[in-house]
């Protein structure tokens, strides 16, 4: 008796170890977000229709991994003053932060970001089905390779600083009722296009041409950028001598000053939020911008051109060429918890995620899901921004740590000049070439010529 | 004896001290530092010990750049046209409110309204009652007959539009400097003119102005240095376009801080700024001192 309740003892001791050895092992192995569980990590998203929807999803990220995020959003050209300050104290408020791809190469250069590879080559944060390989080519490069070519594009020397979470090239959006009331094609050139903005304003007296943003500083340069590289012009040259004022470039130029002129009224006061507006609430017939108008469309709260737009291609002057920009998301350098930001930044950019994302609105960042076959037929657009896809230029504006400064202070002024009838292209162009050239030259960027 | 005779000179110095001590910290610190950074070449978002100096560089720089001398005289037309037409205007409705009428009190606290709305707001408020496209301005223009312009986006009305709204907001702060002056004015000399058979005008340019007329400097003055420091309205109506015609100087420091990254660049302006504002004020106080003196 006695004896057998020894060993139905034993047996259940035995049993018990055997069970708590298994739940240890089993702790080791089970989740890898289990470690981080509790902890808070604090991300900065711009207020973009993209980032709304992509901040649905947080919900159930905390539920499934424990780990919270409390969001901080920001207007998003007033992100690099706070990122800059932030991220340059010693011990940072952001864990994971998203940021406008001409930002990467300076913030890279102060050494403001982790670079990612540490955590992909760490088991236990590496989630083995992440394929990376489906990202859009051209936004995971625009918006996370530093270091290669030119010191922004892709090349032997690249690393890898941020993923694309918003990335985007250009799309051409037109109101399919207007086009089909003429019987109009969407443009296949920009010669077509321009022609379209002037029939506009000839046959619809309440409905102007193309919208485009026009705000001093960095919107008007945007706008003229969006022309520059299909006109086959180049802010610099091989060399880093600026090329804005040669022929091409002022082709562009001119191209712009056309569209503000048969474009809604108050352009150059334009940012992207008003230069949307224009063509959501009817009062333009075209859009030239990036991918995230789509969604913005369908948005009946502030949309009234549900239904009516179809999208095409950007179209060609001497080439076709389309936007690389838009965000990534990134861990800065000095943040306490990027392990955990390590495991937010994956999670949200799965393909599964990226799917959730597209359904709650946002413009995909992944090709699978631009692919699918289901979503296609969901959101038509899918295909167009396949096919601009194909036409994104890696080298659209030259993300040198200077750029912000040439792009806000100097082009943002000249382009803005021509666009208020101020100066000649000619004249608005060539008068800048002296001082950008000495930003460039204190820059170190002549040194090296024999 | 001579121990309390110190002591007694001694005394409100140490009550003054303490505020002497936070204003040399918060007020002359920062200034001391913005010298010191002007000598050199620092970008945000590096460490402090990675700044370089540059001596004169950045001196040379500024001197040499048109956007400052640009944001300078921008300063200058706005500040002259803002606080000329705020003064005016300020002491007409300052002498024709100041007899009691009926209503007079809600009319009062009416004028004031705007001064009690953050400078961003009011950018704000005004960015969409200029708009080009829904903007109220542009529906009354095309109800009296006019074609509706682009106010913030055109060169030679975006300056304007942020005077009128600085001039919306400012007006009522020189109203009220001007109205409690008015009131408290002695009655003598007042009545004295009136006896001696004076009309309204001849009391208000003989009498009453004179003797308003310290009142009237400190308003200037005050105004004037605001005016020169002012940022938030522009930077919300224009960001400083179209072009550069509407970067003041304070717009401009940011710009250069901010935008270019370059802190010493935008020490050396800020230095301009300081500059400025010192040798105005100084300007107006030996105007004003004997109108205070006569007091």
């Amino acid at each position: 008796m006695m004896h057998r309740r020894f060993i139905k003892e034993g047996v259940v001791v035995w049993l018990a170890t055997f069970l708590c050895l298994g739940v240890n092992q089993g702790s080791a192995q089970a989740s890898p977000y289990a470690k981080y569980a509790g902890t808070t990590i604090v991300v900065n998203f711009p207020a973009h229709a993209f980032y709304d929807a992509a901040t649905k999803l947080i919900p159930e990220f905390t539920k499934e991994t424990g780990i919270k995020v409390e969001v901080d959003k920001v207007e998003y050209m007033r992100m690099r003053d706070k990122q800059l300050l932030e991220l340059s104290k010693p011990k940072g408020d952001y864990d994971l932060v998203s940021f406008v791809c001409m930002w990467k190469t300076e913030y890279v250069s102060k050494g403001l970001l982790a670079p990612l590879a540490p955590f992909f080559t760490n088991p236990a944060l590496a989630q083995p089905g992440y394929a990376p390989q489906d990202f859009v080519p051209a936004y995971l490069a625009i918006a996370g390779l530093v270091g290669g070519k030119k010191g922004y594009m892709p090349g032997p020397t690249a690393a890898l600083y941020a993923v694309p979470f918003a990335s985007e090239t250009s799309i051409f959006a037109y109101r399919k009722d207007i086009f089909d009331k003429y019987g109009w094609k969407p443009p296949k050139t920009y010669d077509e296009m321009l022609k379209l903005c002037r029939l506009v304003r000839e046959k619809e007296p309440k409905m102007y041409g193309l919208t485009s943003r026009g705000e001093a500083g960095h919107q008007v340069s945007a706008a003229w950028l969006f022309h520059l590289t299909p006109y086959g012009g180049e802010v610099f040259d091989d060399n880093w001598e600026p090329a804005f004022h040669k022929e091409p470039s002022l082709q562009a130029l001119r191209a712009l000053l056309e569209i503000v002129k048969t474009g809604p009224p108050g352009i150059s006061t334009f940012a992207y939020g008003a230069m949307a507006d224009a063509f959501l609430l009817g009062n333009a017939a075209m859009y030239l911008d990036s991918t995230a108008i789509p969604s913005m469309v369908r948005n009946p709260a502030i949309s009234k051109v549900m239904g009516k737009v179809d999208y095409s291609l950007h179209p060609k002057a001497k080439v076709h060429s389309t936007e690389t920009g838009g965000f990534g998301i990134g861990i800065p350098a000095n943040s306490t918890k990027k392990e955990a930001a390590f495991l937010f930044l994956q999670w949200m950019t799965t393909k599964e995620a990226d799917r959730k994302i597209a359904r709650l609105g946002g413009m995909p960042n992944r090709l699978s899901t631009l692919r699918d076959a289901q979503l296609q037929k969901e959101f038509p657009e899918f295909k167009a921004v396949l096919e601009n896809i194909k036409y994104a230029n890696p080298d659209w504006r030259p993300i040198i740590p200077e750029w912000p400064e040439i792009s806000m202070q100097y082009l943002g002024t000249a382009i803005h000049e021509v666009i208020t009838g101020k100066k000649t292209p000619e004249k608005a162009m060539n008068e800048i070439r002296e001082p950008v050239r000495k930003i460039m030259e204190r820059a170190g960027y002549y040194g090296w010529k024999k | 004896m001579a121990q309390q005779k110190l002591f007694k000179g001694i005394t409100p110095y140490f009550f003054v001290a303490p505020a002497v001590f936070v204003l040399a910290f918060t007020c002359l610190y920062p200034v001391m530092k913005g010298f010191e950074l002007s000598f050199y070449d620092w970008k945000l978002g590096t460490p402090m010990a990675s700044r370089q100096y540059v001596g004169w560089e950045n001196f040379a720089w500024a001197w040499r750049d048109p956007a400052l001398f640009n944001s300078i005289r921008v300063t200058l037309i706005f500040t002259a046209c803002a606080v000329t037409a705020e003064l005016f205007l300020g002491l007409a409705l300052a002498f024709l409110l100041e007899k009691g009428m009926r209503g007079i009190a809600i009319l009062r606290t009416a004028f004031i309204i705007p001064i009690m709305i953050a400078p961003v707001v009011v950018g704000l408020i005004w960015r969409y009652l200029f708009d080009a496209n829904f903007g109220l301005i542009n529906y009354l223009v095309q109800l009296v007959g006019f074609e509706p312009k682009i106010w913030l986006g055109t060169p030679g009305l975006a300056l304007p539009a942020i005077i009128i709204t600085d001039i919306w907001q400012w007006t009522p702060f020189m109203f009220i400097l001007f109205l409690a002056g008015l009131q408290s004015l002695p009655r003598d000399p007042v009545e004295a003119a009136e006896v001696d058979g004076a009309t309204t005008w001849q009391v208000i340019r003989q009498v009453k102005l004179p003797l308003l007329a310290p009142v009237i400097w400190v308003a200037i003055i005050l105004r004037v240095i605001d005016a020169f420091r002012s940022l938030e309205t522009m930077f919300i109506m224009t960001f400083g376009g179209p072009a550069r015609e509407t970067e003041v100087l304070s717009l401009n420091i940011y710009k250069t801080a901010f935008l270019s990254q370059r802190l010493g660049l935008a020490s050396v302006n800020a230095i301009f700024l300081l500059a400025f504002i010192l040798l105005l004020s100084l300007g107006f106080l030996m105007i004003a001192r004997p109108a205070l003196a006569k007091k």
